[in-house]
């Protein structure tokens, strides 16, 4: 028996040993001096089309550039953001991973964990996507990352139920809107699914309202000044209240996951359970690998964010992000840029489209978009006056994570928005 | 006397250190010992330094590295203003500290952690008592019911978690099997509705742990002479009066140090409620502990500084109410130990 244990010990200090030993070797580039490069890849899509997508790039990419290795490590959506602080913070980060941007990248900016790659953006990629894309990713005089894909913000929904619920054409205002909301709950689906688990998908209900109450000034303001002074906060607070009255989300909403099975609030959409969801335009990529045969909704529709009255932001300015990629301080340089430059290309972003749904950064890959909805989507978003980063993102991590819970909070009835006002600007004591 | 005491027992205490050092300055006395005994004697004290070295070493490494090393960290970077990135640099004293006994939702967290302190003692106390009484009678299919009750306590509390939060959703078979007996009008959002939340955390708890304090009751069941129940039933004691005349004070060490793991436990509760509510909205939900806050406040917002500041208040309230619990509470269990025996 006790020789047994200490066999079993012995296993277990081995094995623990070579666990702390492999620990500690992962991670980071390495280059062998034969100029062979080997970097780490984070990215987000765990499974499905787009796991494929990077999967298929990464082999592409190293068939032309025999001399670079890439490893890929797909991590869960709502990990990656803790992970990849942890990693950076003990120097054991990726060399290329996915950018958030906003207050996000310029905390990593300022850490200096970023490599600049203005002068490394090749003539194509600075010919194919607009100016504009970049200007998310511009500090300092430098760029920080690569955009590869823009998304705006808009309600998905299923047209084949709002037809049932005898709905006419899409709302534009919040009286249409809620005139709708009750329609569908008379036809005895849930009118808006929201995954507030996750807290960001309910927050960008609040982003939103916030986006028509503030001005353009106001929003980006407080990106520096951290201050929610103004009334305009408080004034969105209440809009949202006001909504959150009418019950229009889906039952048990708090518990909702965003994006993961069938429960969650995209699954909801794709098993017609629910009717919409707010959403940015990764949305219908996450919606159709949750259809019962994991193929796109086939009545899947978009309208935006609709007008609110008595705000000072314009009715067609939108919320958006932009999906980026970002190479880190201690990357190689030349294979990192290189591997930055080749997924933009003109076919690589047809196959990340064609992966995500999402519609692509690179103007002459936008031509193949073809889902009447992401053509709504897109055609609104170069309308739009302004388009705003997501809050949370724009005022970065610890302050986004106080405005998101306490918008959750706002949701299920334990706070209000003068909460929202002053949860927010506490948390930047905080950090 | 010393000289005494090293040369009688000499012989027996062959690798008793202290006597080998006074019989070093003891001068002329022991020039009559045989030569040769204390090279030998310092082999067998090197050897056994060694294997102490070698022994305790890695233990006492990883202790150090692992828990002694992070908790100076985290007291360290308490002072400051911390996002994570490079050395901290911008130091604030104790305004971390400040705001976390100034923030609302912190004392809130404390409520919850005292709740389900106070809960679990109250409500998995009393049943496992009974059920490990029960348990030691002789009965049929008692084996597999004693594996029944424990089997929650065994499985891991990712799982347990999950599988609850799945049961328990608005649309999940909890609130089917009340529809489908009858009890339609019991339905409810466990999870999701704040006032009662907690209470189905609570359940989960007890449901999970009440299979340990069964089982240390059972041991301690176990290790209470026959005789005193044959002496009591002969003086005519019935069942009752025995199982609490006799049965629950020799059950007294076991009960206090179940309700010593039970209340550390609840003081630190974390993983269950990060399965089931996830990382944004235990608060919301009314089920945030001190270590989700930590978590919360700390990591997910990127504040590193203020996070350790979280998580050295909590290490002083757990190392607070331990010190206290065994000062007044486990004296009489552990005198023994401590005091070598001693009465």
């Amino acid at each position: 028996m006790t020789r047994k244990n200490r066999f079993a010990a012995a296993i277990a200090i081995a094995a623990g040993t070579a666990l702390l030993a492999t620990g500690c070797s992962s991670g980071g580039a390495a280059d062998d001096g034969n100029g062979k490069v080997t970097m780490t890849f984070w990215h987000n899509s765990t499974t499905g089309p787009g796991k494929a997508y990077w999967d298929d790039t990464v082999k592409a990419f190293e068939a032309k550039n025999p001399n670079v290795t890439i490893k890929i490590q797909a991590i869960q959506n709502e990990d990656l953001d803790g992970k990849l602080q942890t990693a950076l913070n003990s120097g054991d980060g990726p060399d290329v991973f996915l950018q958030r941007g906003g207050g996000k990248l310029n905390a990593m900016i300022n850490a200096g964990q970023l490599l600049d790659i203005k002068d490394s953006i090749s003539a194509d990629a600075k010919k194919s996507i607009s100016a504009g894309t970049f200007s998310g990713y511009d500090a300092k005089d430098g760029t920080y990352a690569m955009p590869v894909a823009v998304l705006p913000e808009g309600v998905w929904y299923s047209k084949d139920l709002f037809e049932k619920a005898g709905i006419d054409g899409t709302p534009t205002t919040m009286d249409e809107l809620n005139d709708d909301i009750s329609k569908l709950k008379d036809s005895g689906v849930d009118p808006v699914a929201v995954g507030a688990k996750d807290a960001w998908p309910a927050a960008h209900w609040y982003y939103n309202f916030a986006l028509r109450a503030c001005s353009e000034k106001t929003l980006t303001g407080a990106a520096d000044s951290l201050k929610f002074d103004n009334a305009c906060w408080t004034k969105a607070g209440k809009d949202l209240e006001s909504f959150v009255d009418t019950k229009p989300f889906n039952q048990g909403f708090l518990t909702t996951a965003a994006q993961q099975g069938a429960g969650s609030s995209a699954g909801l959409l794709a098993n017609h359970k629910a009717a919409m969801e707010l959403m940015g335009a990764w949305d219908p990529g996450v919606i159709s690998s949750l259809t019962p045969d994991a193929k796109p909704l086939p009545d899947l529709g978009w309208f935006p964010f609709p007008a609110v009255s008595g705000g000072k932001g314009d009715a067609k300015s939108m919320m958006g992000g932009v999906d980026g990629y970002s190479c880190t301080a201690k990357a190689p340089k030349k294979a990192c840029t290189d591997f930055l430059n080749f997924i933009v290309q003109k076919d690589n972003q047809e196959g990340y489209y064609k992966a995500f749904q999402a519609i692509p950064v690179n103007q002459d890959a936008q031509s193949v978009v073809s889902e009447s909805y992401l053509k709504t989507a897109l055609a609104a978003y170069k309308d739009a006056p302004f388009v705003s980063q997501y809050l949370d993102t724009l005022y970065g991590q610890n302050v986004g994570n106080a405005l998101n819970t306490s918008v959750v909070d706002v949701l299920a009835d334990k706070g209000t928005a003068k909460d929202i006002v002053t949860t927010t600007n506490q948390a930047a004591a905080k950090g | 006397m010393t000289l005494d005491t090293s040369l009688g027992t000499n012989p027996t205490t062959g690798s008793d250190r202290a006597s080998g050092s006074t019989t070093a300055g003891s001068g002329a006395s022991d020039a009559p010992r045989p030569a040769g005994r204390r090279p030998a004697k310092r082999i067998a004290d090197w050897r056994k330094r060694a294997e102490i070295a070698v022994l305790a070493g890695p233990a006492v490494i990883v202790f150090v590295t692992f828990v002694i090393l992070p908790v100076g960290m985290a007291a360290y970077y308490g002072f400051f203003k911390w996002q994570g990135y490079g050395p901290p640099t911008d130091f604030v004293g104790l305004q971390n500290y400040v705001i976390i006994f100034q923030d609302q939702a912190f004392r809130s967290v404390l409520m919850h952690n005292g709740f389900i302190v106070v809960l679990s003692l109250v409500l998995q106390g009393p049943i496992a008592i009974v059920l490990a009484l029960l348990l030691n009678q002789k009965m049929h299919g008692r084996g597999l019911i004693r594996v029944l009750v424990f089997v929650p306590y065994v499985i891991s509390e990712v799982i347990v978690g999950t599988g609850w939060s799945l049961l328990l959703q608005s649309n999940g078979a909890v609130n089917d099997m009340l529809q489908g007996i009858g009890l339609g009008g019991l339905r409810a959002d466990w999870l999701s509705n704040p006032d009662i939340a907690i209470w189905t955390l609570l359940l989960i708890i007890s449901w999970k742990y009440i299979g340990f304090a069964v089982i240390l009751f059972l041991a301690g069941l176990q290790s209470i002479p026959e005789e005193l129940f044959e002496a009591a039933a002969i003086d005519g004691a019935g069942y009752w009066q025995i199982q609490r005349r006799i049965t629950l004070p020799l059950l007294g060490p076991t009960i206090r140090i179940w309700a010593f793991l039970s209340i550390i436990g609840s003081l630190q509760l974390f993983d269950l409620v990060y399965i089931i509510w996830g990382q944004y909205i235990a608060s919301t939900a009314g089920t945030s502990t001190m270590a989700t806050y930590m978590v919360g406040n700390g990591r997910n917002s990127g504040n590193y500084g203020f996070g350790s500041a979280v998580a050295v208040v909590m290490f002083i309230i757990s190392l607070a109410v331990a010190l206290i619990y065994q000062r007044f509470v486990l004296r009489r269990d552990t005198a023994g130990a401590i005091t070598e025996g001693k009465k």
